[in-house]
């Protein structure tokens, strides 16, 4: 209780400090607003549906561009992870890849697919895909070996002993990969909203900032800032769970 | 002999990664605008080095990202050594920061222009804001875990709190610091890019965003094969750090 | 003359007050009040002896070396040193781990770890590397000075440890098991050396070891422990000639009826 009540005491008093600051005309903060006037402004876009709107959009492109990300991870992951020789091959070329920030494909996307849905997918996707790669990769390399002199023994083909053996023993090292990776989509979604597509939170954020209201852009943080706060809880507890049936097996 | 043997495979993919490129544009099974050849790309590069325009733009891009990372550093490090050694710290700081954590960096950016305007200093501070999670994270943890035997040892020796923190606590953390660290540069150069766009200030992010503007397409191909450099060189960079600075974990030298 | 002799008095009262000393000394951790980690101990460290205290896994032994070293508060009693309680660790009493890879800063060279109690001692540079060095060449280490920890085998770790405890130039020197980890040629030559350097630098040992032999082959007084609660239950005066031999001393009749003695009041508990 007494951690609780401690670790509030810092935001309270710069919400104190803030809000009677300005109200008591102190100081005024014409461009920054204040918090009763940020609530204000974030409950009216709950109300009218805005900022539901919004976080629509972004989930979507988030999701979408998780969806291909994890596909094609999956499968580059796969081959790299069974064979030796694809993996010295490939390596070297796909680190370089990897090392080119993925904000950098937002003129790229733009370029091929213009402003809309496409270019931010393919962009989160980009991105989504190289943890999921190496996720992949490492829990294919950790599959029993006995699991696949099974394989061999029944003389199974490439393709079955994929979806037959590996990828089932590998499910869950993979899912791993793929919730770092949830965590970058939502993050990379915002950002190429912010930077250049007009549309979901990232761009209602711009909008409000450039339309001079910062209490609707505070607003919009604060719900940024919760929707990451409940996705790292969702995932903690998921990860928890999961943790919870590894050392039950 | 073995080593030319084991270089083999990773030039054939990437000669045969540059052949599948060039025959794409050959045939033009995409138009040129939006790839062009490998051979344009590569005397556009060799053209911007070769004019120097392209340091102007790298060393400005290399400047804001440095910055911004050595500022992070030094302040996730000074609250990561707080936080991991003072109870009243952790818990008077550690759930606003765990709240503010997760909030895409970017999302700072309309803030920051609040206050600094479509400046340096607001490309800066976003990416000071977005780099220091990584450090401030690690550094939390080894500050946190020093072995309690070396912390016996310390005060065995009659250690003061500050040769403590200076002899024992920092070089302890040492690894999880730089592992910090260096997940922060990559996150510096994603926004150094980012802030350049945002708010058209010099840079390798500034030349993409403008090439794709007037559809010069051998541009922009040549700006993202130069960041990509970029990325491989620093992670090499501070892997060869990492290296030479946690010499003592190496069990033989 | 009375003041004289009045002084001398006092002196001779201050040289046979003991060390270090435990009176009625309880430890209970936690909740398990029932169950007494160490129970009404009382012992004397004699100045400038070495001492072994002896016992079972259980009986509480590195508990015991931790309250002498300060690092920890009794529930119950006093623990003295050289007649004042003991509130904190201190310079004075050196304590040598067991686990020497934890003990040392794996980031520091040898000479690095045996400087470390130097650095404040308002010495200066010339003469910390000259201490050093004495100590580097006493404990055998010279061809790792240079080395990290890392990539020195246990017995030359451990060495590093004895020298930077004795660096800091301690009245006493408490060791926890510090050959536990080793194997047996190591254990005996550092056995060795520790002989010879307690008696060359007369400072006062206290030795904790579960193994008998080495308990009785190394100690002027052995102090047996039982379990559950931690206790003494005997103290014996060695009285094995010095300088002692791995071989000569360890056939002695007096050291096996020792052995014997101490077999059998362990086992009885």
């Amino acid at each position: 209780m007494t951690k609780l009540s401690r670790g509030a005491a810092l935001p309270l008093f710069i919400l104190a400090v803030w809000e009677l600051s300005s109200r008591l005309g102190v100081m005024t903060y014409e461009s920054l607003s204040y918090p009763s006037a940020i609530a204000a402004a974030g409950w009216a876009a709950l109300l009218d549906g805005s900022i539901l709107e919004s976080t629509w959009e972004t989930c979507q492109s988030a999701l979408l561009g998780l969806a291909l990300g994890a596909v094609v991870g999956v499968a580059l992951g796969a081959v790299v992870g069974l064979s030796r020789l694809a993996s010295r091959a490939a390596g070297p070329t796909f680190d370089a890849l990897r090392a080119i920030p993925s904000v950098a494909l937002m003129p790229l996307g733009l370029l091929l697919f213009g402003w809309g849905l496409a270019m931010e997918v393919v962009v989160v996707a980009y991105a989504c895909c190289w943890p999921i790669m190496i996720a992949t990769s490492a829990a294919v390399r950790g599959v029993e070996p006995r699991l696949l002199e099974v394989a061999d023994a029944l003389e199974m083909s490439f393709a079955a002993r994929l979806r037959k053996i590996v990828l089932p023993a590998a499910f869950a090292r993979i899912g791993v990969g793929v919730r770092v990776a949830l965590g970058i989509a939502l993050v990379v979604a915002v950002t190429i909203e912010i930077a250049v597509n007009p549309r979901g939170l990232g761009y209602a954020l711009v909008l409000a900032q450039q339309s001079l209201r910062p209490d609707v852009m505070f607003a919009q943080i604060l719900w940024l800032a919760l929707i990451g706060f409940a996705l790292n809880a969702l995932l903690s507890t998921v990860d928890g769970g999961a943790r919870g049936e590894g050392s039950g097996a | 002999m073995s080593r030319t043997l084991n270089a083999l495979p990773p030039l054939l993919f990437a000669a045969a990664a540059l052949l599948a490129w060039w025959l794409v544009t050959e045939f033009r099974l995409v138009s040129p605008v939006f790839l062009p050849t490998p051979a344009r790309t590569f005397d556009e590069l060799a053209g911007r080095f070769a004019d120097g325009s392209i340091w102007t733009s790298l060393f400005a891009t290399l400047a804001r990202m440095i910055l911004g990372w050595l500022l992070a550093s030094l302040a996730g490090v000074a609250l990561g050594a707080a936080i991991g050694l003072t109870p009243l710290a952790r818990d008077l700081l550690s759930p606003t920061l765990e709240f503010l954590r997760p909030l895409p960096a970017s999302a700072m950016i309309p803030v920051a222009i609040l206050f600094f305007g479509l400046s340096e200093q607001m490309a800066v501070f976003v990416i000071a804001f977005g780099s220091i999670w990584p450090v401030l994270m690690s550094s939390v943890f080894g500050f946190g875990h020093v072995s309690p035997r070396l912390r016996e040892v310390s005060a065995a020796l009659g250690l003061t709190k500050w040769e403590f923190l200076g002899k024992i606590a920092t070089p302890s953390a040492m690894p999880d610091i730089v592992a910090g660290m260096r997940s922060g540069l990559a996150v510096s150069l994603i926004l150094a890019v980012v802030t350049e766009m945002q708010a058209s200030l010099p840079g390798l992010g500034r030349d993409i965003f403008l090439a794709q503007r007037s559809f010069r397409g051998t541009e922009l191909y040549a700006g993202l094969i130069m960041l990509g450099v970029i990325g491989v060189a620093i992670n090499h960079g501070l892997g060869l750090a990492e290296r030479r600075l946690l010499r003592w974990r190496a069990r033989d030298a | 003359m009375p003041d004289v002799e009045t002084r001398t008095r006092a002196a001779d009262a201050a040289s046979e007050a003991p060390a270090l000393a435990l009176r009625d000394v309880g430890v209970v951790f936690g909740a398990e009040a029932n169950r007494p980690v160490l129970a009404n101990i009382s012992l004397d460290v004699r100045e400038g002896e070495f001492l072994s205290i002896v016992g079972p896994s259980g009986c509480g032994k590195t508990t015991l070396l931790r309250l002498l070293a300060g690092l920890m508060k009794p529930t119950t009693g006093d623990v003295l040193f050289e007649g004042k309680r003991v509130d904190g660790p201190s310079r004075a009493r050196a304590i040598v781990f067991q686990d020497y890879a934890n003990a040392l800063l794996p980031w520091r060279t040898v000479a690095g770890n045996i400087a470390l109690p130097l650095e404040r001692a308002g010495l200066s540079k010339p003469e910390r590397e000259a201490r050093v060095a004495a100590l580097v060449a006493k404990m055998g280490l010279d061809a790792a000075a240079n080395r990290y920890p890392a990539q020195l085998s246990g017995g030359m770790q451990q060495r590093v440890q004895i020298a930077r405890c004795l660096a800091q130039k301690p009245r006493v020197m408490l060791m926890d098991e510090p050959f536990g980890a080793l194997d047996a040629l190591t254990r005996q030559t550092l056995q060795d050396e520790l002989l010879a350097l307690a008696a060359e630098q007369r400072v006062t040992t206290v030795f904790i070891t579960h193994d008998l032999e080495e308990a009785i082959y190394l100690g002027d007084r052995v102090i047996a422990l039982a379990a559950n609660p931690g206790r003494v239950v005997e103290t014996i005066d060695v009285g094995l000639p010095k300088p002692r031999n791995q071989l000569t001393t360890r056939e002695d009749p007096a050291f096996l009826a020792r052995r014997h003695r101490l077999f059998g009041l362990l086992q009885g508990h």
